[in-house]
């Protein structure tokens, strides 16, 4: 399996270099250049094309390509141009990064939470009226999408009955002080209307999953056995069915975290959060190169690797499935 | 069975998290539920100052005072040097100050400098910087100060994108930019006080110029030590300081007390750099002052609406409108472009389409600029005029496709441009198509050009008509994009850019503008205003026509 691993390693650059390669020749090919955007009003074409020179951006494309790699392979991204004069991509990129990482990871854990019980209850209550009222409901949470579910949400909490700020980003945590003594930490309560816009939507996926693998795992044999054993309903779900019918959804949560990192553009700029998936949007608009670069770097990476830790983890769980074995 | 602990461990993991959160947000809903009476009262508990709103006794202390909330968004840069943009140049102007800057009623006064020596001929400007000129960190603005800071503005090294625009007036400048020079020849440090620059030509909006940030004192010690990050933490000398900046979350800006021109009322400002809708968080509470969009105007105008009362109207130096690039047919016939003019009803359309958000234009230059006239300048909305003029043109029967690009995301033509459209089809039966492209691309596209038509708009940099007029209409300035080439129009411009006597060179202006909608290159359309709500706990408070400093004269009571 080591093998394995470091054989799906080594495409990594290959696939980074490919993709950084693409990026980078897309946003320049493309018409518009950061320099002209950022030079206001006043343009007069000597200066800017002295300043295209200062900042690395006269020269074929491959000249150009070969100076970013070269800096980008000793860890420097480049800086920003349009959006942060000055700043280093990983200045920008890493905290925004992180508060999208906070609140996917937290809505990933509530999606999970709520969506398995209902999944495992639907599946339990197969054939009467529950199951298709549970899945439908969520198909219908599901079907809303979050530029109509947002609106209503900061009408309700925020505007009418004033419980919740209108949007932004606090931290997760808010510390309470009780006597100015003791701290009580509290979730933030900039987190509860992105947290309802990123979950209501995502539960009909783990629900239905969880359903299918549950009835598909009731018809095995190994349950039935544990039935014929006389083990009590109860037990057998729980022993039994509950765990194997998890099985399938790693390979969701694989992918669920690699989506994590690169934020919900709408949920983001509606809600004014600082994220990763805003700043994205940013970059390209106002062609920031060196952060649309990272950014789509990065988040190559980062599916790549989620795809492996899927494989890895599926392999684990279920030794039945033996990744890069030979077969004969 | 292994794997079934695993997975029970991690269900485990889950069902604790799931009822952290749920257990926290039952407590954070029923306090909140608990506290509703006190709302704001909630709010500011949070904080870790304690109440600013004490002390409010009868006689007017002299210190700063008061919290200003407003929603904003990062500024690209706070290097003056470099910022090319407006919402940079809003910190900016707070911040950093130089020689002179602009008052509420937009007259040029001095700021670093107590006087300022004009020769005869108009072109060495001699100014002596105030003793009492001090950067935040109290050590005193001299010469050599000033003498950096222009010299770093138009220096190679820097390679500022907009140094030259405003700087570029001062002999030896341009050469300075392109290596071609160490030092900047007009200028001259004549002792630690008195500094002396010598222009090309005797300009009479130099000094107009020097307001912009490009001319702005940095303190040379803090920018050597630092010089990629030292905007962070900047010196500058203006009435306010950087507190505070959270990158995407807030900018606090403090009041400097030993502030050269008085004492700024308003002691602190922070700005809230993200946040879903202002308005929304205006009326919840967590800002002072909010934009109105046109989604809200009609609320915002109706005197008994909760928007009324605090709802107000600030004309801005913007003109929007539509150019014809006269090189290309058929705008290279000015009678298809005076048709196109005498064809929409912009009246209408200010009023109807935007519910009289912004004002019809009358002329290039706006109410309130040097050089404005009260007549109504523009083509008058007359289609039976429209389709005679258009029966002149040669392309009367043999229209070329004519096509107007203008920024946007590709959905739909803007609302004002699709009114326009109808117009022009059921008057002239001309099919006019509408190209969207994307801010970068459009400025790609503009510079080079091959646009046929575009929609645009223009920002007053500092109030003076050379600043629209002569930079972009004129027959050989770069920014001339429509090609446009008049003898009389160059002429008007070309007296005026010497004409010492105020009021004669606006009186040059005037005939210049005339010439220019006369001949119909840019079809003026509207005038911006700002609309914003404020606070009644807010006094003072104004949206200049133009970017300067004004949260010194802003007063808070609470």
């Amino acid at each position: 399996m080591g093998a394995y691993v470091i054989r799906r390693l080594a495409w990594l650059p290959v696939i980074l270099l490919i993709v950084s390669f693409l990026t980078f020749a897309l946003a320049r090919f493309g018409p518009g250049d950061p320099i002209s955007i950022a030079a206001g009003q006043i343009r007069d074409p000597e200066v800017l094309a002295q300043v295209r020179a200062q900042r690395g951006l006269d020269g074929s494309i491959v000249e150009q390509y070969g100076r970013w790699l070269t800096a980008a392979v000793q860890g420097d991204f480049g800086e920003s141009y349009t959006l942060q004069s000055g700043r280093s991509v990983n200045e920008l990129i890493f905290p925004r990064m992180w508060v999208s990482a906070q609140l996917g990871l937290l809505a990933l854990v509530i999606v999970f939470a709520v969506g398995i019980p209902l999944g495992l209850a639907a599946a339990r209550l197969a054939g009467t009226w529950v199951d298709p009222a549970i899945i439908g409901s969520l198909l219908f949470l599901q079907a809303i999408p979050v530029l109509v579910l947002i609106p209503p949400l900061v009408w309700l909490f925020a505007v009418q009955l004033g419980l919740l700020p209108v949007g932004g980003w606090d931290g997760v945590f808010e510390v309470y002080w009780i006597a100015g003594v003791i701290a009580v930490p509290m979730p933030d309560p900039h987190l509860y209307i992105p947290l309802i816009a990123f979950t209501l939507p995502g539960f009909v996926g783990v629900a239905r999953l969880v359903r299918i693998s549950a009835l598909e795992v009731n018809t095995l044999d190994y349950v039935r056995t544990a039935r014929a054993k006389g083990l009590s309903e109860s037990v057998v779900q729980l022993r039994h069915v509950f765990p194997n019918s998890l099985l399938p959804l790693i390979t969701v949560v694989g992918f669920a975290l690699a989506g994590i990192i690169e934020g919900a553009f709408f949920v983001e700029t509606l809600l004014g959060i600082n994220g990763i998936g805003r700043l994205t949007f940013e970059a390209v608009t106002s062609r920031d190169y060196d952060i649309i670069l990272a950014t789509t770097v990065i988040f190559s990476s980062a599916f790549v690797i989620a795809n492996l830790i899927a494989e890895l983890a599926y392999g684990f769980v279920d030794p039945r499935i033996r990744l890069g074995a030979r077969r004969g | 069975m292994s794997q079934n602990r695993l997975l029970a461990i991690l269900l485990s993991v889950l069902a604790f998290l799931v009822l952290v959160v749920g257990g926290l947000s039952a407590v954070m809903l029923l306090s909140g539920g608990g506290g509703d009476g006190g709302d704001s009262a909630g709010g500011g508990g949070g904080g870790t100052t304690t109440g600013g709103g004490g002390g409010g006794s009868g006689n007017p202390s002299q210190a700063a005072s008061g919290r200003l909330r407003l929603a904003s968004g990062d500024p690209i840069t706070l290097d003056p040097h470099i910022a090319g943009d407006a919402l940079s140049a809003e910190y900016i102007v707070e911040i950093f100050g130089g020689l002179v800057t602009i008052d509420p009623d937009l007259n040029v006064i001095l700021d670093l400098a107590e006087e300022v020596d004009v020769s005869d001929d108009g072109l060495v400007y001699t100014f002596t910087i105030r003793e009492d000129a001090r950067f935040h960190s109290g050590r005193q603005v001299t010469a050599e100060d000033v003498q950096y800071s222009i010299e770093r503005a138009t220096s190679q090294e820097l390679s500022s994108p907009t140094g030259l625009a405003y700087l570029g007036d001062i002999v030896g400048a341009r050469e300075h930019f392109f290596g071609l020079a160490d030092t900047v020849e007009g200028i001259e440090v004549i002792d630690e006080r008195t500094i002396a620059f010598t222009i090309d030509a005797p300009k009479p909006y130099f000094l107009a110029k020097m307001t912009y940030p490009t001319a702005f004192v940095v303190d040379r010690q803090e920018v050597e030590d630092n010089p990629r990050n030292w905007t962070r933490n900047p010196n500058g000398t203006g009435p306010y300081e950087l507190a505070e900046w959270r990158l995407g979350e807030r900018i606090v800006l403090r009041a400097n007390p030993d502030y050269h021109l008085g004492t700024p009322l308003l002691e602190e400002a922070v700005y809230l750099l993200s946040g879903g809708s202002a308005l929304t968080r205006w009326e919840n509470d967590e800002l002072d002052v909010s934009p109105i969009s046109v989604n809200d105007i009609e609320r915002a105008r109706d005197p008994d609406s909760d928007l009324g009362q605090a709802y107000e109207a600030w004309p801005q130096f913007t003109v929007s409108y539509l150019a014809f690039n006269t090189r290309v047919p058929p705008f290279d016939d000015p009678h298809v472009r005076r048709a196109m003019g005498m064809a929409i009803d912009r009246e209408r359309i200010a009023n109807v389409t935007f519910f009289g958000m912004i004002q019809r234009a009358t002329g290039i230059l706006m109410p309130q600029m040097p050089g404005y006239v009260e007549d109504d300048l523009t083509l008058p909305f007359d289609p039976d005029a429209a389709r005679e003029e258009l029966a002149l043109s040669p392309y009367a029967d043999d229209m070329p496709v004519i096509r107007i690009t203008e920024t946007g995301a590709g959905a739909e033509a803007s609302i004002d441009m699709q009114a326009f459209i109808e117009q022009w089809r059921t008057i002239l039966g001309l099919e006019v198509e509408i190209n969207q492209t994307d801010f970068g691309t459009f400025l790609a596209d503009q510079d080079s050009g091959r646009l046929q038509a575009f929609s645009a708009a223009w920002i007053m940099d500092y109030p003076d008509p050379e600043s629209i007029l002569d930079l972009k209409l004129h027959s050989e300035s770069p920014l001339n994009d429509v090609g446009y080439e008049s003898a009389e129009f160059d002429g008007f411009i070309e007296a005026a850019r010497v004409e010492q006597d105020p009021e004669e060179r606006m009186a040059l202006y005037g005939q210049a503008q005339e010439q220019a909608i006369e001949d119909a290159v840019w079809l003026p359309l509207y005038f911006g205003v700002s609309h914003v709500v404020v606070k009644p706990e807010v006094s003072g408070w104004f949206e200049p026509p133009i970017i300067m400093p004004r949260l010194r004269f802003i007063e808070v009571s609470r």
